[in-house]
């Protein structure tokens, strides 16, 4: 158990407690926007060097989805929220 | 309400009874009733216990947290459908009650090591100054998704679902088993 993650509500647990859901795209198109647009919304990622930002599913513990900032070249994790602050933010 | 009843039977009907002697106990707990209690998103514990203690005083107000805004309430005494009924339409519609006693498992490990024991599956820091009595862990151990809860000062009960508690049953025998050497080994 060596990769630790802090869920806002449980505490400090072990990465195998989790499930990876992937990027936090951008903001969903709208209904009716070109197919490009949603193709590119749905199956395109970026795969950044550095910061990026990931949906956790805490199915071990509270069951709740978090998003996590997590550096992809150094693995460290920071600043994990509740997804629904996502919605509090407008970006859901 | 559902039209059917559902019937609440012991995974552990051959439980040989515990070695009293044994310096870690495990011992499932019979009876009574697990209810997984769902709050809207503004529903807060104090709330919540004051109003069970209201409405159903004698069955206790013992809520775990699982999750925001959710809990297990659990007892001990048998609770019929009819007064769980009775229960859900006196709490405020801010909180839904779905029985899982069927469902749900207690079990209780105690002994002097059984923190040590729950750490060979957990990682949930279980140290008696960081986790009181009564405080509760959504956590797993080994793969098994469990609720810990330490019910006294070296004694932690655990609830977990039916399906589970016999592998997890084994398990736990089988973390215990370096304390619990025949009296001829030590
Ligand atoms: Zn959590």
């Amino acid at each position: 158990m060596s990769s630790l993650v802090k869920c806002p509500h449980c505490g400090l647990r072990p990465r195998e407690e989790f499930t990876i859901r992937g990027e936090v795209a951008a903001p969903r198109p709208d209904a009716g926007a070109d197919e490009a647009v949603w193709f590119d919304h749905v199956y395109l990622r970026d795969n950044p060097r550095g910061e990026n930002r990931e949906y956790w599913h805490h199915s071990g513990g509270c069951r709740r989805w978090l998003v996590l900032s997590r550096n992809t070249l150094t693995h460290e994790t920071s600043d994990v929220v509740d997804a629904s602050t996502l919605k509090a933010e407008g970006r859901a | 309400m559902r039209d059917y009843l559902l019937e609440n039977r012991s995974p552990f009907l051959d439980v040989a009874a515990a070695d009293k002697g044994a310096s870690i106990r495990l011992a499932p707990v019979t009876g009574g009733f697990v209810f997984h209690v769902l709050g809207d998103a503004k529903s807060d514990e104090a709330a919540l216990k004051k109003a069970l203690a209201k409405i159903a005083q004698e069955l206790g107000a013992d809520v775990r947290k699982s999750a925001p805004n959710q809990w297990f309430w659990v007892g001990d005494a048998d609770v019929s459908s009819d007064q769980r009924a009775e229960i859900q339409s006196a709490l405020s519609s801010q909180f839904a009650l779905c029985d899982q006693t069927h469902g749900r498992v207690r079990m209780v490990l105690s002994g002097a090591s059984s923190r040590t024991v729950l750490a060979k599956g957990t990682m949930v820091d279980l140290s008696a100054d960081l986790f009181a009595i009564g405080q509760s862990a959504m956590t797993q151990i080994g793969h098994i998704g469990a609720m810990i809860t330490r019910v006294e000062d070296d004694s932690f009960e655990l609830i977990v679902l039916r399906s589970f508690a016999g592998s997890l049953w084994d398990e736990l025998q089988h973390m215990a088993t370096e304390f619990n050497k025949p009296a001829s080994m030590s």
